[in-house]
């Protein structure tokens, strides 16, 4: 497990990804980010992520369905959902399908960090638990 | 759907049947004797109350008819406006989220400890950032006045030929430099149309510009002009870029429907578009095959007739 959060920023909004991505990392945080869905799995293939943060309007692949995927191939991985424009019906679509957290954009950094440590510290609990319990 | 005829129809029954019921009876008078002369206008009498009865039952159902009109329309508007507000803090919330981010990004490399040369340009970035998003805010307020802005068209003749041609000459320079052809297939005998000009060009080079867009790189633009029915010109822009999916079509003309990349398109574009040719008293259509090329036609009046649109 490592040892600060390694957070992956799927966004097609460049300059949100890119700035984001320097905010997390001065916060001590291992962050990367990508513009899609598609480019999301095959990062995710590659290297290890403990949260994932996910735009929801997306080319090719929205952000729901790309949660669906995540939660099915990477059932560990915490997901939080950031987007611009919040539904109660995507929420619950978002809530069904395991997302830890429904944020909307413009989201405070603290906040946003905050959350990220809390669903890390979510993914220790639940590794720490899968290994009492074996 | 449930029509109701005019109430001087029933009006008309209210006194005619009986009336004719009177006239029939006419000769039973003559011949019948007493009980014709008196069940006459008993039956008369009997389908005057009748009618009158079924007419005050038609009113009511017209007054509820009238109210569920008025619930839909209601229910109508609440529902465009509620998914209106939905994509106008979609696209205004996320330049948002990026000035907020500049802005935290700036405070930290404005920390006195971290002043380096490096942490003063990318100072000087985040804020040329946090004007493009601004820029980007600007351009959704700004359209959107646009949108909502329901001038009357101020009317004047002019040649519809030549408004396209100088709309074409303003886009070919970017176009050419993209290796995008113009082709032009002008009528010849089109009348003066009776139109608002500038809001004729705004939509004119606005289905320019997209055909650019849709083409990328290496393509052809043709415009085509003609006179539809006596009445109608018809201007056709088609393009042979990437098209537009089916599932896709029937959504071009929603506020704030883009396929471009974030920050490329408000969206608005088209609906705008869209707007002014119905003010104009014009149709708008659109044809589209995914891959080959899309055919926006519009067709306006050539002589405008002012319209209240509700």
């Amino acid at each position: 497990m490592s040892a600060r959060p390694r957070v992956l920023i799927v966004d097609d909004e460049e300059r949100f990804r890119t700035t984001l991505r320097k905010l997390l990392t001065v916060r001590e945080m291992e962050a990367a980010d990508v513009g899609s869905a598609k480019d999301a799995f095959s990062e995710m293939e590659k290297n290890s992520y403990d949260v994932i943060l996910l735009d929801v309007k997306m080319p090719e692949m929205n952000g729901i369905e790309a949660l669906g995927r995540i939660k099915k191939e990477h059932p560990d991985v915490e997901v939080i959902i950031l987007t611009g424009h919040a539904s109660v019906d995507a929420a619950v679509e978002i809530m069904k399908l395991g997302g830890y957290e429904y944020l909307l954009k413009p989201c405070p950094i603290d906040e946003l960090a905050g959350k990220i440590e809390t669903a890390w510290e979510r993914k220790i609990a639940r590794a720490k638990r899968k290994t009492e319990g074996s | 759907m449930l029509t109701i005829p005019p109430s001087i129809v029933f009006k008309g029954y209210l006194f005619a049947v009986p009336a004719l019921v009177l006239a029939l009876s006419l000769p039973l008078f003559a011949f019948g004797g007493p009980v014709a002369a008196i069940l006459a206008p008993i039956v008369s009498a009997v389908c005057y109350f009748t009618i009158r009865s079924l007419l005050s039952q038609i009113s009511i159902v017209r007054e509820e008819k009238c109210f569920l009109d008025e619930q839909l329309i209601q229910t109508q508007k609440l529902a465009a406006i509620g998914e209106l507000s939905a994509g106008i803090a979609h696209e205004i919330n996320n330049p948002l989220a990026i000035i907020a981010q500049e802005i935290e990004w700036a405070r930290y490399q404005f920390d006195e400890e971290r002043q380096t040369e490096t942490s003063s340009a990318e100072l000087k970035d985040s804020l040329n950032e946090i004007a493009v998003q601004v820029e980007r805010c600007r351009e959704i307020t700004h359209k959107l006045l646009d949108f909502a802005r329901k001038k009357d068209p101020l009317i004047q003749g002019v040649e519809i030929n030549k408004l396209i041609e100088d709309m074409a000459r303003l886009v070919e320079r970017e176009a050419t430099q993209k290796d995008i052809r113009i082709i032009r297939q002008y009528c010849g005998s089109l009348p003066p149309v009776h139109t608002d000009p500038p809001l004729l060009r705004q939509v004119i080079l606005n289905l320019l510009n997209n055909a650019t867009y849709a083409i990328g790189e290496n393509g052809t633009i043709e415009i085509k002009t003609r006179i539809l029915s006596g009445s109608f010109v018809e201007l056709v822009v088609s393009d042979t870029g990437c098209g537009i999916s089916k599932e896709n079509l029937s959504k071009i003309f929603d506020p704030f429907f883009t396929t471009k990349p974030p920050g490329k398109g408000t969206g608005l574009g088209l609906s705008i578009c869209h707007g002014i040719v119905v003010r104009l008293g014009g149709r708008f259509a659109v044809e589209s095959e995914l891959g080959k090329g899309t055919s926006f036609f519009v067709r306006i009046p050539i002589f405008y007739q002012s319209r209240e649109v509700k």
